[in-house]
C-alpha cells in the first residue's frame, strides 16, 4: 500500500481529487456550522420528556377508557353507551393523530403502527377482512390474544370505526354481547395493549428517551448531537410529507390543471366517523407542539430565528383552516368556501414543507436541505 | 409505460431547454470532452442532469421533471441514462454529446423505479430495478434500446428492494444489490420492514432471468443493507452498506465476491469504519488502478481501498460527500453542496456520478 500510494504521490496525481483535502484518517467529523449543539441535548429532553412520553401516556389512558367503554357497551347496549363508545374514539382519533407523527423508534417496531392504525387502504383489502370477520362471526377476532394474529389491517383504529359506523353498526343499540359487539371489543383490547406497549418502551429509563437524550459514541440511536437534531427534524419533515402525500391529496388533489379536483372522499382518513379534518388538524398541531415544546428554534444561530415565527404563522393557518372544514368530507370538497380551504391547506404544506426542509435544515447545516441528505 | 413526448417532458419539468451552451462552459468544453454525467438540484428547486468535465466544470445541463438518482451509460451506442430517485416514475435516456434528443420513459402500471440500471454489454437493452410493490418483490425491467427503450420485458432480481445492479463483462450476468428494506409507494420512501430485513446479492443470468446465485447476509448482520455495487478488472463484484441497526454497532460496509465464492467484508480500520458512519452512499471502481473508492454523506468522508490488499489507501473528509467515480487515477467526488473534484457549483450534486466512457 505505501508503494502505491508514493507512487501516486511520486507521479504528481490526484488520487482523489477534493478541495481541502485532509490526509488525516483521525479527521473529525464534519462540523455542521449552523447548528447550535450544544442546544441539542435540551431539545432532544425536552422532545422526549414534554411531547413524546405525554403523548403516549394519553395515548394509553384514551385506550383504556375506550377498552372499558366497549365492554360496557356489550353489556348495556344503548344508544347512550355507543355514543360513550364512539365520543372515546374520537378521543383515541385525537391522541394518536398527535402522536403518531413520531414515526420513529418502538412504533415501527413489531408492526405496532399497522396494527394501530392500517392506512391508506388503497384496494380495500382491509375493509373486506372486516367484513369477513363480520359475516362469519369469526370468533377468533373478539379476544385481543387471538385478533393479534389476524391481519393488521382487522385489528386497529380503521377496523373499530368500520365496527362503530360502517353498514349494520346499528345492531350495537340492541344486541347485548352480540359478536360485532365483542370485536369491536377485542380490538380496543388491542389498541390498548398496542398503546401500554409503547408507553413502557418510553417510560425505560435506560431505553429510548436515554438514548434521544444523550447523543454519543456509545449511543444505540444518535452517535452525536448533529444525529439526534437531524432526526427531530426529519419527524417534522416527513410528518408535512405524509400527511400531505397520505392523508390530503388522495382525498383532494388542489387544484389541477387549473380545475379544482373532483375529489374521492371515500379515500380520506376516518370519513366514516367524520373525524378526516379534526385527524389532519391534530396532526399539523402536533407537528406545532413538538416543534415549540422541543424549544427547536435553540438549534438555530441566532441570526436565522426570524424563520420560527414564519413556520409557526403557516402551521397555525393549516390548522385554522382545517378546524373550519365541518362538512362531511364529500360535501366539503363541493363546497366552495371549504374546498377554498382545502386549496389553501395544501398551498401552505408545501410552503410550509419548504420552510422546514430548507430554511430550518439549512441553517443546521444541511447544505442541500434535510430532504436532499437523506440519501438512499 | 408509455414514451413522452420531448415537448410535453418539458412542459412537465417547467423548464426551458438550454441548448445554447454558456461561454464558460463552451471554453470547458474545448478542453475537455464530457467525462461525467450526474443528477443535481438547482438553485430555483428544479432537477436536472449534468454532463461535466475532468475537472468538474459544467457543460451541458439538461430539465428532469423530477429528481434523479442513479445515472449509467453504454460505451457502444453513446447513451446515458438518470433514473429517478425511488419511488420515481421516469428515466431519461440522453446522449451526452447533444446529438440525439432525450427519451423519457415511466414505469409500467404497478411498478416504480428503484433509481439504478445498466446497459447491456452490446447496449441495445436497458436493465432497470423496480419494485413490483402489490407482490413486495423486487424486478429488473428490461427495455429495447432499437425500439425507443419500450418495455418489452421483466424479471425478479430475486430479492426485495433491490436498488444498484452492475453488469459481468461478458454480459451474461447481473450482480444485483437487493437492500432487503420493504417499501411502497403509498408510505414513500418509509422503511416498512426494519426489523425483519432480508438484504442479499444475487448473480441474475441476463439471458433467462434466472438466479444463479444468491448470497444472503449473515445472520448477524440482517440489517446490513446491501445497497450499491460495481464490478473489478477481474470481475470480482464490490458491494457498498447502509447499516440499519443500532447506531454504536461497527459492523463492516463493504465488501466483495466472485463468482461461486463466498462473500469477503471489507475489514476496514475501526477510525474509518466510524467516518463512514455505517452508511456508504455510493461505491465505484477504479479498474485500471485496482482501487476501490466509498462515499458516505452521513459521515462526511471519502475513502480510497485497495482492491487487492483491502487496505485504506486514502481517507478524505468531504462534508456532504455524495457521488464517486473512476478518474484518470484514483477518483473523482461530488457533494450535496456542489462540489465536483476541485471545481464548485451553484447545486446541489445528487448521490452518483456515471463515468462517460471507460478508462
Amino acid at each position: 500500500m505505501r508503494h502505491r500510494l508514493s507512487l501516486f504521490l511520486s507521479l504528481g496525481l490526484a488520487l482523489l481529487s477534493l478541495p481541502a483535502m485532509a490526509e488525516d484518517v483521525d479527521e473529525a467529523a464534519p462540523v455542521s456550522a449552523g447548528l447550535k449543539l450544544e442546544a441539542v441535548p435540551s431539545v432532544m429532553q425536552k422532545a422526549v420528556d414534554d411531547f413524546i412520553r405525554p403523548g403516549y401516556r394519553d395515548l394509553m389512558e384514551g385506550t383504556e377508557s375506550l377498552a372499558e367503554a366497549a365492554h360496557v357497551l356489550c353489556n348495556k347496549p344503548s344508544e347512550e353507551t355507543l355514543g360513550d363508545v364512539q365520543m372515546t374514539f374520537d378521543e383515541v382519533v385525537q391522541q394518536w393523530s398527535t402522536i403518531e407523527i413520531v414515526r420513529v423508534g418502538p412504533v415501527i417496531e413489531g408492526n405496532r403502527f399497522e396494527r394501530f392504525l392500517f392506512f391508506p387502504d388503497r384496494k380495500s383489502t382491509g375493509l373486506k377482512q372486516v367484513q369477513r370477520i363480520l359475516a362469519t362471526n369469526d370468533e377468533t377476532a373478539t379476544a385481543a390474544e387471538t385478533l393479534k394474529g389476524k391481519s393488521v389491517a382487522a385489528q386497529g383504529l380503521g377496523a373499530l370505526e368500520y365496527v362503530l359506523y360502517g353498514t349494520g353498526a346499528e345492531v350495537l343499540t340492541s344486541e347485548k354481547n352480540g359478536f360485532r359487539c365483542r370485536y369491536g371489543a377485542a380490538i380496543a383490547d388491542n389498541l390498548k395493549s398496542v398503546a401500554a406497549e409503547l408507553h413502557a418502551e418510553w417510560e425505560k429509563p435506560d431505553g429510548i428517551q436515554a438514548a434521544w437524550k444523550t447523543p454519543g459514541p456509545d449511543n444505540p440511536v444518535y452517535r452525536d448531537g448533529r444525529e439526534a437534531a437531524t432526526e427531530l427534524l426529519g419527524i417534522l419533515v416527513h410528518g408535512v410529507e405524509s400527511i400531505r402525500d397520505q392523508r390530503l391529496r388522495p382525498f383532494y388533489a388542489g387544484i389541477v390543471k387549473g380545475e379544482p379536483d373532483k375529489g374521492h372522499p371515500k379515500l380520506a382518513i376516518y370519513w366514516r366517523s367524520g373525524n378526516t379534518m379534526p385527524a389532519l388538524s391534530a396532526n399539523f398541531m402536533a407537528l406545532q407542539t413538538l416543534f415549540n415544546t422541543a424549544d427547536m428554534q435553540a438549534l438555530l444561530p441566532d441570526d436565522r430565528r426570524s424563520m420560527v415565527r414564519a413556520i409557526n404563522y403557516v402551521l397555525q393557518a393549516i390548522v385554522d383552516d382545517a378546524d373550519q372544514i365541518d362538512l362531511p368530507i364529500d360535501e366539503a370538497i363541493k363546497d366552495e368556501e371549504q374546498r377554498g380551504r382545502l386549496n389553501r391547506i395544501l398551498q401552505n404544506t408545501n410552503d410550509v414543507l419548504q420552510r422546514l426542509n430548507l430554511d430550518f435544515g439549512g441553517a443546521i447545516g444541511l447544505g442541500a436541505g434535510f430532504s436532499f441528505a437523506d440519501g438512499d | 409505460m408509455g414514451l413522452i413526448d420531448r415537448r410535453d417532458f418539458l412542459t412537465m419539468a417547467g423548464a426551458v431547454w438550454a441548448a445554447a451552451l454558456a461561454p464558460r462552459a463552451t471554453f470547458a468544453l474545448s478542453r475537455s470532452a464530457a467525462l461525467y454525467a450526474s443528477a443535481f438540484r438547482a438553485p430555483d428547486g428544479s432537477y436536472g442532469v449534468a454532463t461535466l468535465t475532468e475537472e468538474g466544470e459544467i457543460i451541458a445541463r439538461e430539465p428532469l421533471p423530477a429528481r434523479a438518482h442513479g445515472l449509467t451509460y453504454s460505451p457502444i451506442t453513446h447513451r446515458a441514462v438518470a433514473f429517478a430517485r425511488r419511488p420515481g416514475t421516469y428515466a431519461m435516456i440522453f446522449a451526452p454529446d447533444n446529438s440525439v434528443e432525450p427519451i423519457v420513459i415511466t414505469s409500467a402500471d404497478g411498478r416504480h423505479f428503484y433509481g439504478h440500471g445498466c446497459f447491456s454489454a452490446d447496449g441495445r437493452l436497458l436493465y432497470a430495478t423496480e419494485n413490483d410493490f402489490a407482490g413486495n418483490r423486487g424486478m429488473i425491467g428490461v427495455y429495447d434500446g432499437t425500439n425507443d427503450f419500450t418495455r418489452i420485458g421483466e424479471f425478479p432480481s430475486h430479492g426485495i428492494g433491490p436498488h444498484d445492479m452492475t453488469l459481468s463483462a461478458d454480459g451474461r450476468m447481473l450482480a444485483v444489490a437487493n437492500g432487503g428494506i420493504e417499501t411502497h409507494p403509498d408510505f414513500g420512501r418509509t422503511k416498512l420492514n426494519l426489523d425483519h430485513m432480508e438484504p442479499s446479492l444475487a448473480l441474475v443470468d441476463t439471458q433467462t432471468g434466472a438466479l444463479i446465485e444468491r448470497h444472503a447476509m449473515p445472520d448477524n448482520l440482517r440489517q446490513l443493507s446491501t445497497r450499491h455495487v460495481d464490478i473489478d478488472a477481474d470481475g470480482r463484484i464490490w458491494f457498498a452498506c447502509q447499516y440499519e441497526g443500532a447506531r454504536n454497532d461497527l459492523p463492516p460496509l463493504a465488501g466483495s465476491f466472485a463468482r461461486g465464492e463466498d462473500i469477503r467484508f471489507l475489514a476496514l480500520p475501526e477510525e474509518t469504519t466510524l467516518a463512514l458512519a455505517n452508511y456508504v452512499g455510493a461505491i465505484a471502481v477504479n479498474r485500471q488502478d485496482g482501487l476501490v473508492g466509498l462515499t458516505s454523506p452521513k459521515g462526511g468522508t471519502a475513502v480510497t481501498v485497495d482492491a487487492k490488499t483491502g487496505q485504506v489507501v486514502r481517507q478524505d473528509s468531504l462534508a456532504d460527500a455524495a457521488g464517486i467515480a473512476a478518474a484518470a487515477h484514483g477518483f473523482i467526488a461530488s457533494s450535496y453542496s456542489g462540489q465536483f473534484g476541485d471545481a464548485q457549483s451553484k447545486v446541489a450534486w445528487d448521490q452518483h456520478i456515471v463515468r462517460l466512457g471507460t478508462l
